[in-house]
């Protein structure tokens, strides 16, 4: 396309006619408007380097507060001195999941079990110590670190359950159906901060007597709860999207119910519903900053109790940027690959 | 033997014996969670059953609609947060609706620029958490907002400040109670008046004005009448005395930014159903349409919109439903609703987690089913029928 009719396609977007014309102008004028103000305070006006408050320009965004807290935006309250260890647990996980993605095809699945079991405990065993390395409490783990630990240990949870409840719901048995659409309908119901005050409240309750268990476990058990029933209800969107021939083809060739499952039903239905399912785990990134309520400090949660310190009064508006623009770059980019995998799959 | 093996071999009993396996395990797994449970609330000394119901509450709710005070029992407590959970969510749905539907319209527009900033609303709002948006309303915009004394004067009958919003409040309600039956009466009017053209339409073919109809008794005259009932009520302004707003009615701040925060998010998702809706119907139902003489406004009214409605119902009812269970993100800034004033509060106060979290869930639950079956039989009703 050469210039011109680049220019002319443009003016005849923008222009084409009288009204068109007044719209653009009208909705130009209330771009800058709104834009104008925040571009200056966020980019022109606003000071970037220096230590303390003082440094900053007023009427401008303070940078510097987020550079003097940007470890504990990151980490929470974890000891400076150990969080070499979540870097690791994190390249760990990276290196994993890319092992996986980039084995060749006969090694994939094999290589995906091990790393399944090996990985989660071994980021555990990494971010809480224990067996050479120095012990962190789970009070002191916060920010990103924390909303990802979260996020993906509940999914952990969330997607087996999930699977087995789907498949439990699509089940010909009668007793089996009705206590999946119980367990589905129940977790689907309820709002997930009640989830959460239920977990912290009643897990040390059913438990029996002595056996504590860590106020963080509870949150990722609650949440794993309700993101199965969701899970669950993405992955019957795959199970239904499959022909019935496809389970009679492997019953006739001799396979019983969990061997057609495995190997002949599952596969092919969760690449179907494998948006659906990112989707769920992107509303779970989002949820994950619910464990607020019960005082666990996850990058919103950070972000928010830095608004209490009294050597930077008045940062609220740089805290919750810098943290929503994080949440908004990790979930637009997940929304986006779980988009061009529903379209490869249209093609 | 031989029989034992056939019974074995026989799918139906097999499949009898897998379901019995999962219902022993599960009644051994609850029996096992209340025997401990029992046992630990008898070391802690909670007590059980729902007898604290009837004791005082003595909480004192900033937020009342039901004429609650502390001297009153933890039931009213109880209802009050369900009255001022219903209260938001029915808010934000209408609110939420209307900006979704501008939003989602806005978003197939031919103008490219204004399809764009729509496209960048959704993109933005559907990425961020819900939370981070309640958060952001109370403590970023509503906490920067002047003291009462510098209010933003609404029309001069409503202020906005860092307290919230006061609003005025009607003397008494009696003129309204009119119009609401004036308007009712229009529309079992305007229903009677829609049945019969449609019979004389299919035995005459004879058109009959309802639009214009339609026009002047649901639109006309109800605004008429609320414009009436306003202006002969007597209405409590709010005045400025000393150091903040005396008579109307004081919407707290929580309420506000709650409020925002559900109706800007959830008019992303809702937009974006909009869309999904409308460009669900296929070009090819427009061409018919004109094809049979149709103008662009019937087309719209009487075959893209109903059949994108029905498109529409299953993702929205879903939608609606969040907002209901999104309400509680209230809790995070203390909105008094159910979850803060009675699984908050009034769990501190007595203790007894499993009633109170029981009836905590049953609220959403109850609510949640009834909706679903109101909507399934809604939906059942403008279904396609097919031969």
């Amino acid at each position: 396309m050469n210039r011109t009719s680049a220019l002319s396609l443009w003016r005849e977007r923008l222009f084409g006619t009288p009204f068109t014309g007044f719209v653009t102008l009208a909705l130009a004028f209330g771009i800058a408007w709104v834009a104008v103000p925040i571009i200056r305070w966020a980019l022109i006006d606003a000071t970037w380097s220096g230590t303390t408050r003082a440094d900053c320009a007023p009427g401008g965004a303070c940078w510097v507060f987020i550079r003097a807290r940007f470890g504990q935006f990151m980490y929470g309250l974890y000891p400076v001195d150990q969080r070499w260890r979540v870097d690791l647990a994190g390249i760990a996980f990276v290196l994993g999941i890319a092992a996986v993605v980039f084995a060749p095809q006969r090694l994939k699945l094999r290589l995906g079990v091990f790393m399944l079991v090996l990985l989660p405990p071994l980021g555990i065993w990494l971010l809480s110590g224990g067996f050479g390395l120095a012990y962190v409490e789970t009070r002191e783990w916060g920010g990103l670190m924390l909303t990802l630990f979260i996020s993906i240990y509940a999914s952990l949870i969330a997607i087996p359950l999930g699977i087995l409840f789907a498949l439990g719901r699509q089940s010909q048995l009668r007793v089996i159906r009705l206590i999946s659409v119980v367990f589905i309908e129940f977790w689907r119901g309820v709002p997930i901060i009640a989830v959460i005050f239920l977990a912290s409240l009643l897990l040390p309750l059913i438990l029996p007597g002595g056996i504590g268990i860590d106020r963080l476990a509870r949150a990722v058990i609650g949440l794993g709860f309700v993101i199965a029933a969701y899970m669950a209800e993405a992955v019957r969107g795959g199970l239904q999207a499959l022909p019935k021939g496809q389970r009679e083809a492997a019953t006739a060739l001799g396979l019983n119910y969990w061997k057609a499952t495995g190997l002949i039903i599952l596969p092919q239905a969760l690449r179907i519903s494998l948006p659906a399912m990112t989707n769920e785990f992107i509303a779970l990134i989002k949820n994950t900053t619910l464990v607020l309520v019960v005082s666990i400090l996850d990058l919103l949660g950070i972000a928010q109790a830095s608004l209490a310190d009294p050597n930077w009064v008045g940062m609220n508006m740089e805290a919750y940027a810098f943290s929503g623009a994080i949440y908004w770059l990790i979930c637009f980019a997940l929304s986006r690959w779980s988009r061009s995998l529903e379209n490869k799959r249209r093609l | 033997m031989s029989s034992f093996l056939s019974l074995i071999n026989d799918k139906r009993v097999r499949d009898w014996i897998y379901q019995i396996a999962v219902v022993v395990f599960l009644v051994a797994l609850t029996v096992f969670f209340v025997r401990n449970a029992s046992e630990n609330m008898v070391k802690a000394g909670i007590a059980s059953g729902f007898d604290f119901l009837w004791r005082t509450s003595g909480i004192e709710v900033p937020f009342v609609l039901t004429g609650y005070t502390q001297a009153d029992n933890i039931l009213a407590l109880f209802w009050v947060g369900v009255a001022n959970t219903m209260l938001v969510t029915v808010i934000a749905i209408v609110l939420a609706t209307a900006l979704g539907f501008v939003v989602g319209i806005a978003r197939l527009s031919s103008h490219w620029l204004l399809s764009t900033i729509a496209g960048a609303y959704i993109e933005f709002v559907r990425n961020i958490p819900l939370l981070f948006f309640v958060l952001f309303w109370y403590f970023g915009v509503i906490a920067a907002l002047p003291a009462p004394r510098q209010s933003i004067s609404l029309f001069g009958v409503a202020f906005l400040n860092n307290r919230g919003v006061t609003i005025p409040l009607p003397d008494g309600i009696e003129n309204f109670r009119v119009a609401g039956l004036v308007i009712l009466a229009c529309a079992l009017v305007f229903w009677a008046f829609s049945l019969w053209a449609r019979r004389r339409r299919e035995r005459t073919g004879q058109q009959a004005p309802t639009l214009v109809v339609g026009l002047a008794l649901l639109v006309a005259v109800p605004l008429l009448m609320l414009a009436w009932a306003t202006l002969a009520t007597r209405w409590d302004v709010p005045v400025l005395r000393g150091f903040n707003y005396r008579g109307g009615f004081a919407v707290i701040p929580e309420f506000v930014a709650l409020l925002a925060a559900l109706v800007t998010y959830t008019a992303g998702f809702i937009a974006e159903i909009v869309r999904g809706g409308i460009q669900s119907v296929s070009h090819g139902q427009t061409e018919a349409g004109s094809a049979l003489g149709l103008r662009s406004g019937q087309i719209l009214r009487l075959v893209t919109i109903p059949q994108a409605l029905r498109v529409m119902i299953p993702p929205m009812t879903s939608q609606y439903l969040n907002v209901l269970k999104n309400s509680s993100f209230g809790a995070a800034i203390a909105y008094p609703d159910v979850v803060s004033l009675f699984m908050g509060s009034a769990l501190n106060n007595t203790g007894q987690a499993i009633e109170i979290i029981a009836m905590t869930l049953a609220v959403y639950l109850v609510i949640g089913l009834a909706v679903s079956a109101f909507m399934n039989w809604y939906n059942a009703r403008i279904a396609l029928v097919t031969r």
